[in-house]
């Protein structure tokens, strides 16, 4: 009878006797018989299908074609999901804010005290039918266009044509799917790194995704760029000089990406394991009900659960914060005016950092929460209705200037990922460390690059 | 005048706090730094050992760049701990010392393996970044990487690693200076120090498990060819390349080009994946199918014809040159 020990110790010595190549002639020898049993099982006709993959194959890495094409369809999805979630969005919002003030009314007749009222549907409702409204239809017209893609078998091209580019990174070429599912969502673009299959890309991949902006941070660039940038502008210049200075910001983005990827494949990340490969499967005839499963229920409800399980407990921090008294402001306000002059060191003020930092669960709500303390409302607002107020509004009463508003862009462009970001990298990497490593990495990037800015506007306005 | 009196007593806890303060980790550092200067003394003992010469003090202070008197203290400190002994001039490893110099090897050439296959760092960095990580492992954790890495026997220069138990293969083979003209050899080991010479032999191209042959040898240089290119060494560096005669399934290995060679839309047939290639990447590729027999067909390329798809067992898969060139087929006549 051999004991463990026995069986191990003859393991050991047993693979001392191994010839060195012997893994090559395991798995070598796995094929030949997999291939046994495939000559004798399968037969092969002459194949149509494999003639016109390759001839779609061939268009789609050609020099030209396979860049028009990779262009026009992400512009079109793009193009579809913003134009589409806006009507979607309102009306989403006005079901949700309606049944608010439906309930509030009814607890107000109740004779329930105005501050239970308040944090309950104030705070945390209205927080995350805020959330709900703003991230919801984007995703669900985003996620299903994008695994539409994915299902036909297109998107490895795209990373196959744009290899050389990450590769040079440091970085997979796959890198780039998963920044365009950023656009659609940080959280989810994370969760879609699992594609990579080489762990050090996947890294990479993890703690830059944030630098591409998602859904959440558009309305913002939108409207600091056609409010502020296009301001002095009319018609139709004004839109193409808003819609010049969104793309720019995207840009300077995906230079962020590759220089971060750059940074770190060769600094903290050198040593993690690391190969390249990439598989092209066949192209497929879509399955509706298999793409409308993995793109609304894996994908959009569970990373809007996530925001949720985020939003919740900001709203109440929210709504606490503007109505707790202090002094004779409230504790919202106080708060802001501290941090100002830190702020200003950065071209931003109080308001924009206290924003950033209670409306970490997501991006959609920095704005509201940046409204409700320059308006000095108790609650989330959305502020004044025309851009002009706006304007007004920023620039009269809270000397807001041009640099404000680029510098909120920047910031908004390279801040930290969302609460929910956050979350989602701590359960893909299972590790504090790369979680914390993913907010110091972009929360330092926007801090000195928002800093440079406003130095350099300084120096300008100094010189002239 | 309390916020001061605060903030200073602050700062003092934060120096005198014991494990977390900052003279704790001053001390902490300084003994992970007199470690590692134990460690690097002991392996340099251990090789001059392997060389066959003795170490003496003024040997010793030169290898780790440390003032005489600091390395007499040093000297001094491990003799008390019984890893060394003076005999005279000459400095010898206790049976003791000898045990943890054999670790301080393992760790150094299993972190080598480590970074090459599995990180794919470029060879020429390897050992540097291995200098530095040598010191981190306990016995244990180093069995957990060997056993991880699938029990390795060589490092990425072709030196044996050290099993558990401290036992050390040699490497049989004769330097390239020595090797006879004309006669195919395979590469089994580069020295990888001194550096300059370690970079001007992976400079010029050559790496280990090549197939070579001297072409001509004279005082002032070596030719080499594997076949395609030629390689030209200073006889000074040519001996740090170590050769060994080819088996019979190496010698079949001949006349094989680079997969990334293959021009578009032609067929060819894998022979072997490169020695170079290991780890991580080489258990992919064998799990996509690329072994040994498997026919290969160069189907895509992309924009910059890197990377480029193949197809292979009825799958398109990319791979990056780098790789391609690590595979070595055998081009089918015609299609």
């Amino acid at each position: 009878m051999a004991t463990p020990e026995d069986v191990l110790a003859r393991a050991e010595a047993l693979r001392n006797s191994l010839p060195s190549g012997f893994r090559d002639e395991v798995v070598q020898s796995l094929y030949a018989e997999a291939e046994r049993i495939a000559r004798r099982a399968v037969k092969t006709a002459a194949d149509r299908k494999y003639d016109l993959d390759q001839r779609i194959d061939r268009l789609v890495t050609a020099p030209v074609s396979g860049l028009l094409i990779m262009l026009l369809l992400l512009t079109v999805v793009i193009w579809t999901t913003v134009s589409g979630a806006n009507v979607f969005s309102e009306m989403l919002a006005t079901v949700l804010f309606g049944f608010g003030d439906w309930a509030r009314a009814l607890f107000v007749s109740w004779g329930v005290p105005w501050w239970i009222t308040g944090f309950i549907w104030d705070g945390v409702y209205l927080c995350l039918a805020w959330v709900v409204s703003v991230m919801f239809p984007p995703m669900a017209i985003f996620f299903p266009a994008f695994t539409l893609l994915e299902d036909l078998g297109y998107l490895p091209r795209v990373a196959f044509n744009l290899d050389w580019l990450f590769r040079k990174a440091g970085a997979h070429g796959k890198q780039s799917l998963t920044m365009m599912m950023g656009f659609g969502c940080n959280a989810a673009g994370v969760v879609a790194t699992r594609v990579i299959d080489s762990p050090r890309e996947q890294l990479i991949a993890i703690l830059t995704n944030n630098f591409v902006p998602c859904n959440g941070r558009f309305p913002t660039l939108i409207m600091l760029a056609t409010i502020f940038v296009a301001a002095g502008f009319s018609g139709v210049t004004a839109s193409f000089i808003a819609a010049g200075a969104v793309v720019g910001v995207v840009l300077i983005g995906v230079a962020f990406t590759f220089f971060m990827s750059w940074l770190l494949s060769r600094t903290v990340l050198r040593g993690e394991a690391s190969a390249f490969t990439l598989e092209l499967p066949p192209y497929r005839r879509p399955n509706v009900l298999r793409i409308l499963y993995t793109s609304l229920i894996d994908r959009t409800i569970f990373v809007l659960w996530r925001a949720m399980l985020t939003a919740a407990p900001a709203g109440a921090v929210i709504w606490l914060l503007a109505n707790i008294p202090f002094g004779n402001t409230s504790l919202a306000i106080a708060i802001a005016g501290w941090l100002d002059g830190f702020g200003r060191i950065f071209g931003l003020d109080g308001v924009i950092l206290l924003a950033y930092i209670i409306a970490i669960p997501a991006n959609e709500i920095v704005v509201p929460t940046m409204m409700m303390m320059y308006t000095g409302a108790s609650m989330m607002v959305e502020g004044p209705g025309s851009s002009e107020a706006i304007r007004a509004l920023l620039v009269e009463q809270h000397g807001w200037s041009l640099l404000t508003a680029v510098n909120l862009m920047l910031f908004s462009l390279l801040h930290n990922p969302c609460g929910t970001t956050i979350l989602t990298i701590y359960k893909e990497t299972r590790s504090y460390k790369w979680a914390a490593m993913s907010v110091m990495i972009t929360l330092g990037t926007a801090f000195l690059v928002t800093f440079i800015t406003a130095s350099l506007a300084r120096l300008i306005s100094h010189l002239i | 005048m309390i916020v001061w009196f605060v903030l200073v007593l602050g700062c003092i806890i934060g120096v005198v706090l014991p494990r977390i303060g900052l003279l704790a980790f001053y001390r902490t550092w300084r003994a992970t730094r007199e470690r590692e200067l134990v460690e690097d003394a002991l392996k340099y003992l251990l090789n001059r050992e392997y060389q066959g010469r003795h170490a003496t003090p003024e040997s010793l202070s030169g290898a780790l760049a440390l003032p005489r008197a600091r390395s007499m203290r040093l000297i001094e400190k491990m003799e008390a701990q019984g890893l060394l002994e003076t005999r005279g001039a000459e400095l010898h490893l206790t049976p003791e010392g000898e045990r943890w110099a054999l670790h301080v090897v393992r760790a150094h050439r299993l972190w080598e393996r480590y970074l090459a296959d599995e990180a794919r760092m470029p060879l020429a960095r390897v050992h540097d970044e291995a200098q530095r990580r040598e010191h981190t492992l306990t016995a244990a954790q180093l069995d957990e990487l060997e056993a991880a890495m699938g029990y390795p026997r060589r490092d990425p220069h072709g030196d044996p690693i050290p099993n558990r138990e401290g036992s050390l293969s040699d490497v049989a083979g004769t330097p390239l200076t020595a090797w006879p003209l004309d006669t195919p050899g395979r590469i089994v080991h580069l020295e990888d120090e001194p550096a300059i010479a370690y970079e001007q032999i992976l400079a010029v191209g050559l790496r280990l498990g090549q197939m070579v042959r001297v072409l001509e040898r004279t005082p002032e240089r070596l030719v080499l060819s594997d076949g395609e290119h030629e390689y030209r060494l200073a006889p000074a560096v040519a001996v740090n390349v170590t050769l060994a005669p080819l088996t019979e399934e190496e010698a079949a290995r001949n006349h094989t080009i680079p997969l990334s060679d293959v021009p578009l839309h032609q067929t060819a047939e894998i022979v072997a994946l490169d020695d170079a290639l290991q780890g991580f990447t080489r258990r992919r590729l064998l799990d996509l199918g690329l072994t040994p027999g498997a026919v290969v067909y160069p189907e895509l390329q992309n924009m910059f014809a890197d990377p480029r798809a193949y197809r292979v067992r009825g799958t398109l898969i990319a791979l990056r040159r780098d790789q391609a060139d690590r595979i070595w087929v055998r081009p089918h006549r015609s299609n």
